[in-house]
């Protein structure tokens, strides 16, 4: 799954641009797949019987897209103004790389030498508005060739192990989810399982909306990463949650309150089993779960998330280990779930 | 020259200041064709020396450092590692940043940052100093101790590549592209016979405190000097009035650190040349080796020469290749004969 997990996370995918990560993962799960779509809002909907008829009683959810940039204007210097996509703590992104759209422009954030910054100026984080991407071009027909109002840019930067059992990748959130799912898909699966992968989480959870409402399963788990603060200076409940202690199950977050029995039985299969889990320590965040909950006439809904350090920053690290108990644990709930039919 | 293919080698090595052996090492190699004698001193720069032959020749030496600004490694707290800089670095590019921890063999490290949800909006206007960042290395804190010791240095983790069409973006560009263009200078004059004896440094510890020229300089006792240096490019962010365009060519010092006949010198030959060249005025200190080589033993006549950076000190130092060109040109037209305007103006 690992070896998924890096070529996922080094495809460009940010909201509303999954479409490469979209044609890899229809390729993947072709060979197992029973029924496989793409609906209106750029989801992926793939279908996948198992050992007890159930139709559309279960789904798994991973959004394909992740947070980065969009072009909004070149300056007459050929100079891109753009805006973030998703939530983007702009303090990461000063004087880092972007790939650009389908020519695979490179751009770099840039910001002026320190040494040309006042005193006070330089207290503060320039604000969004000011930042430029830098691409080269000496003026507007220059940049006009290569990129235009619109164009989407992502992060730059290949996965690779960072110290023990570490990853350090850009798009962890939700490469990792899909990964899970992609290698669900593979295996003899207990029940019928409908697999959902979703675009523009980052932006609005917008395509679960259509997702959810499309497939009205009874039961939701969405597979997902979750922010980790477990930084020295960072006092007890504040760092939220860790990397290498487990999946993180969640009872609730700022977007939703999960159904209490999914939450309870995917606690249960952890200890029975000797899975490390964890909660979230803090109130905070949501994800395409807190849509699904609302589809239609209501879907009990249950997230299960792996603890990721500088969340939608290029240089995002997760635990490997804790990827593998995700897997392990939501094959048990499949498990567990078919038990009950 | 092909200043891609150089310049990609160079900028991939690390060489913080204090630390430059790997890219000393590359910058002896990149030498020796070119010159007829080169040796690494005690302090770990590179001097080549190319003899003109002749009886008392003047000492003409030229310079660029070789070393880049970088980070040491002060102590570990709960696995994460605490750390100070290695000359000028800009705080506001580091978190989640990617480094390179010079141990053997390198390890990679993140500068850690917090997420949103547990600062306030004011905290998140704020730049944070250096004092108050880590390195998350994913390892715990015995891990930590044994394998990445307090004193590891370490550098951004970018090397050089090319940024459009005509631009070359990467990390230690100041001053590894002055080097690179040192050794434009010699091809360009290579086979010329000479009126002094040309001598190249390829200094260390310059970002610090320029200890690896004002070594070398006492050694070699140069007659004259020039510090080959880059200053502040353009940006869209920057004033104007302080930085030089890209792509318009070499800027010459002009002001106390630069003895007059050279800015001058430099002056007409991009003239005669018809190099674009640029003016800096600079009131006092020049920010270059050109500091103290110009107050070695008892004074030696110094020029600033420098090449437009755009991202001074960042993983994204930018520069023009047709400024690399145009330095190197003006480099090598300022050599030819100048050992006789100095016997002239002695």
């Amino acid at each position: 799954m690992l070896d998924l997990l890096n070529q996922l996370c080094a495809l460009d995918g940010v909201s509303g641009d999954e479409d490469r990560v979209r044609a890899f993962i229809r390729k993947k799960a072709r060979p197992w797949a029973h029924s496989i779509r793409t609906d209106a809002l750029g989801n992926l909907i793939v279908f996948k019987r198992g050992g007890k008829p159930a139709e559309n009683k279960v789904m798994l959810c991973a959004h394909m897209d992740e947070v980065g940039v969009i072009v909004t204007k070149i300056t007459d210097e050929g100079v891109l103004k753009f805006d973030f996509v998703g939530g983007v703590d702009r303090r990461v992104a000063m004087g880092k790389s972007v790939v650009l759209g389908d020519n695979r422009v490179p751009g770099i954030i840039g910001l002026k030498a320190i040494h040309l910054v006042s005193r006070e100026e330089e207290k503060q984080v320039p604000k969004t508005d000011s930042l430029y991407i830098d691409i080269g071009a000496g003026n507007r027909e220059a940049a006009q060739a290569l990129v235009q109002p619109g164009t989407y840019g992502a992060f730059a930067g290949a996965p690779e192990a960072l110290g023990s059992n570490l990853l350090k990748a850009k798009a962890i959130d939700d490469r990792v989810g899909c990964a899970v799912m992609l290698e669900l898909l593979k295996e003899d699966l207990p029940l019928d399982v409908t697999f959902a992968f979703t675009a523009q989480e980052e932006v609005g959870t917008r395509g679960a909306f259509g997702a959810a409402f499309s497939v009205t399963p009874e039961i939701a788990l969405v597979l997902e990463t979750t922010t980790a603060a477990d930084l020295p200076g960072v006092e007890g409940h504040r760092r939220v949650c860790a990397p290498g202690k487990g999946p993180v199950i969640s009872y609730m977050d700022g977007a939703a309150i999960y159904d209490r029995s999914l939450f309870e039985t995917l606690r249960d299969l952890a200890e029975e089993y000797q899975i490390p889990w964890q909660t979230k320590e803090y109130i905070s965040g949501g994800n395409d779960a807190r849509t699904i909950q609302r589809t239609r006439a209501g879907v009990r809904v249950a997230a299960l998330s792996a603890a990721v350090r500088y969340l939608h920053a290029p240089a995002s690290v997760g635990s490997t280990t804790d990827f593998q108990d995700m897997l392990r644990l939501t094959r048990l709930f499949l498990e567990r779930v078919a038990e009950g039919l | 020259m092909n200043y891609d293919k150089v310049l990609a080698r160079l900028c991939a090595l690390p060489g913080p200041s204090g630390f430059e052996g790997p890219v000393a090492e590359a910058a002896e190699e990149l030498l020796r064709p070119l010159v007829d004698q080169v040796s690494v001193d005690r302090m770990g720069s590179v001097v080549g020396v190319r003899r003109c032959g002749r009886d008392n020749a003047k000492k003409l030496l030229l310079d660029a450092h070789l070393d880049e600004i970088g980070f040491v490694i002060t102590g570990h707290e709960e696995g994460f590692l605490r750390f100070a800089p290695l000359g000028g670095v800009d705080p506001r590019m580091l978190p989640d940043r990617e480094l390179t921890l010079l141990t053997d063999p390198p390890r990679m490290g993140v500068v850690a940052c917090l997420p949103p949800h547990i600062q306030t909006r004011e905290d998140m206007d704020k730049s944070q100093s250096i004092k108050e960042l880590y390195i998350d290395v994913g390892l715990s804190q015995e891990e930590a101790e044994r394998l990445i010791p307090v004193g590891t240095p370490a550098v951004y983790r970018t090397g050089c590549a090319p940024l459009g069409e005509e631009l070359l973006c990467g990390k230690a560009l100041d001053d590894r592209a002055c080097f690179a263009v040192l050794l434009d200078a010699l091809e360009r004059l290579s086979g010329e016979e000479l009126d002094v004896d040309l001598y190249i440094l390829g200094s260390t510890q310059e970002e610090t405190h320029s200890t690896g020229a004002i070594t070398a300089a006492y050694g070699i006792v140069p007659d004259l000097c020039a510090a080959v240096d880059v200053t502040h490019g353009d940006s869209p962010d920057a004033s104007k009035d302080k930085t030089f365009p890209l792509g318009k060519g070499p800027v010459i010092g002009v002001g106390p650190n630069c003895t007059r006949w050279l800015s001058t010198r430099l002056e007409h030959k991009a003239k005669e040349l018809d190099l674009p060249c640029q003016v800096e005025v600079m009131a006092g200190h020049s920010g270059t080796n050109g500091w103290p080589l110009q107050v070695s033993r008892e004074g030696v006549a110094t020029a600033v020469l420098s090449l437009p950076l755009r991202y001074m000190h960042t993983p994204i130092e930018t520069v023009h290749r047709r400024d690399l060109e145009d330095t190197a040109a003006l480099l090598a037209a300022f050599v030819r004969g100048i050992g006789k305007e100095a016997e002239d103006r002695a």
